[in-house]
């Protein structure tokens, strides 16, 4: 089905859902949400993007296998943003007392590695919700035009 | 450096399970060789946390820096060292095995995947034998829940999926009620983390009576649907017959048993001892034990399969732990416990053999078994010897628990339950024993399929239970010793 008024508005919308996914997983130590909430937020436009066009353009934007890539990724980032606490001389996952920088309370950088750590649920989370959402898809045999 | 080995074993598996979907193609062989080093490495830091914990007692680890109340604390006492050395040692042996099994019963694209899943599962417990918070416990908890739903359904047959599927339906129902337990508990006394939760209780018994009561079943109907107590064990059977064998005998060896592991540590280290004055919580466990023993074994005698036997016989089996658990008394506990380590050998052992069995020759059936000990004389002669260990027959290590239960029992002065366990011995013998003696000196049917040989790396690991079953039947006094300080009750 091409529909005009869905491919429009779903390009119109597509940029501002990304970049408010993004705002609320970097403020997740200053706002309500973070990396869960933003990754799902992010991983729900990737899905509004393939659910409008076709599977295969989604595809070509996000691909099965970058996906996976991403999904273990963001979880390789988490446990080695664990294990700089412990290269710097303190317990697994610690923030402060390891001599991470932090800024002005209340700015963006003022969390040590939080925002990292959020960076990388994020990624996990949007790259597993597509991921699930392809999967679901190509389990019902269509690999064409999904409407 | 040495007290951040827990928490740097349990990163590690992450770490790996995260790592095996990224081999793809050419990297795709180094997949097992990296498993089994990284199960090698967490095994070996297993054995040195004991040295640790035997030489400097008992100490605890601060994820994050941030000490307890706030922060996430591990604690490795003797009972974390000794569940953690089961978890690690069965799989590291188990996953020697299903290097080469698993690819006949699980396609090839998926094989990394079922790495992931197992590293998962493997870490997921030992979070839950370290954990000293009752969150951390539930995210564990979760965790092991859907991994060992996975390596069941990763085998895509029909059977498989409708039986994780029962699986994930009631474990998951556990886990609900583990979490509204949770919510109780916090909501009374504030906090998290098993000791100060501990400090609370006893003053909030008199002012929040039910919900201390409500938390205290809610957490044992949840556990007791994980660890598959008898009344609630009907997702059992199907999922550990079905899956492939080595993802049942982890699931029976090791996956049941942690949460009786999790159920003991809570009802010993976060609820009052006043209350069971009160509630007969452990008088429930010990006659729920009681049943699961006889109607596990009764119930496994009319099995046709012989995985499905096996899986039966497990819901006796997880009777003795709590039959441990619900005596409350230093002895019996000492039985229950060690019958956590023996169990996990001579069933993983079993399991093993007969996915052997399954692989080499194709039979399940059990009147099929007729003669195979002639054709497979090693792998009998392990079933053989994980058979007399079930039944109890000393000189096997099934014996020393069983031993340790009964003399706990009389120390009790409830000479009840020695009789169970007596008759229930005989139990496994009336359906262990026509197996084995079939298998060496009945008539010869002719194979109906294909003779395959067994390769040599799926033979050794069963063998190598089969050493463990007959060493610790000999030699139980490191295990006991190790116990002996980790039940200071």
């Amino acid at each position: 089905m091409k529909d005009i008024v869905i491919r429009t508005v779903c390009r119109v919308i597509v940029p501002f859902v990304q970049v408010y996914g993004l705002y609320v997983i970097f403020h997740g130590h200053l706002s309500p949400g973070g990396g869960f909430a933003g990754g799902a937020i992010l991983g729900s436009s990737m899905v509004l993007f393939a659910l409008s066009f076709h599977l295969e353009a989604g595809a070509q934007k996000l691909g099965h296998e970058t996906s996976s890539y991403l999904e273990s990724g963001g979880g390789i980032w988490y446990i080695l943003i664990g294990l700089l606490g412990l290269a710097l001389g303190s317990n697994f996952l610690t923030n402060r007392a390891a001599g991470l920088g932090f800024g002005l309370p209340g700015q963006l950088f003022s969390g040590g590695m939080i925002f990292l750590l959020s960076l990388g649920i994020g990624v996990k989370v949007a790259s597993t919700m597509f991921t699930l959402f392809y999967n679901l898809s190509e389990e019902e045999g269509s690999g064409g035009d999904h409407q | 450096m040495s007290l951040h080995l827990p928490v740097i074993s349990i990163a590690l598996l992450l770490l790996a399970s995260f790592v095996m979907p990224l081999l793809r193609r050419g990297a795709r062989a180094a997949a097992l060789p990296f498993t089994l080093s990284v199960l090698g490495a967490v095994f070996t830091v297993s054995l040195y946390l004991i040295y640790l914990v035997e030489s400097r007692g008992a100490f605890s680890y601060h994820v994050g820096g941030w000490p307890p109340p706030w922060g996430v604390e591990l604690y490795i006492d003797h009972l974390a060292v000794y569940m953690m050395m089961v978890l690690s040692s069965i799989c590291l042996v188990v996953m020697v095995y299903g290097a080469r099994d698993l690819y006949h019963e699980i396609r090839a694209e998926v094989m990394s995947w079922y790495y992931t899943l197992y590293l998962l599962l493997l870490a997921s417990m030992i979070g839950i034998a370290l954990t000293n918070d009752l969150f951390t416990l539930f995210v564990f908890l979760e965790i092991s829940t859907i991994s060992a739903c996975g390596i069941i359904s990763i085998k895509k047959d029909r059977e498989c999926i409708e039986a994780s599927f029962k699986y994930l339906i009631l474990s998951v129902l556990g886990s609900g009620c583990v979490l509204l337990g949770v919510a109780m508990i916090y909501m009374i006394t504030g906090y998290l983390n098993y000791d100060f939760v501990a400090q609370e209780l006893p003053q909030a018994i008199a002012e929040y009576p039910y919900n201390i009561l409500m938390a205290l079943s809610l957490f044992i109907v949840g556990f007791s649907v994980k660890s598959a107590l008898f009344p609630l064990h009907i997702w059992l059977p199907d999922a550990h017959s079905s899956a492939p064998s080595p993802s049942s005998a982890v699931l029976s060896g090791l996956v049941i048993k942690i949460y009786a592991a999790a159920i003991l540590r809570l009802l010993f280290r976060v609820f009052p001892a006043e209350l069971f004055e009160v509630v007969p919580v452990l008088d429930i466990l010990l006659f729920l034990s009681v049943l699961a023993v006889m109607a596990g074994s009764i119930f496994a005698m009319v099995q046709e399969d012989i995985k499905r036997m096996l899986a039966y016989s497990s819901i006796a089996q997880i009777g003795f732990v709590f039959m441990g658990i619900g005596l409350f008394g230093n002895r019996a506990l000492l039985g229950g416990l060690v019958h956590i380590f023996n169990h996990a050998l001579m069933k993983s052992m079993l399991f093993l053999a007969a996915g052997l069995i399954i692989y080499a020759a194709g039979i399940r059936n059990i009147r099929d078994l007729r003669g195979i000990g002639v054709r497979m004389p090693l792998t009998m002669g392990a079933f053989a010897i994980g058979a007399f260990s079930m039944v109890g027959i000393p000189g096997t290590n099934g014996f020393i628990s069983k031993w340790h239960l009964a003399l706990g029992a009389l120390d009790l002065g409830r000479p009840f339950f020695v009789a169970i366990i007596l008759l229930s011995s005989l139990l496994n013998g009336i359906y262990y024993l026509p197996i084995v003696i079939n298998a060496f000196f009945g008539v010869k049917i002719e194979p109906r399929s294909e003779h395959r040989d067994v390769p040599g790396m799926m033979l050794v690991p069963v063998l190598i239970l089969a050493a463990g079953v007959i060493f610790f039947g000999f030699y139980p006094g490191p295990i006991l010793a190790l116990l002996e300080q980790a039940i200071v009750l």
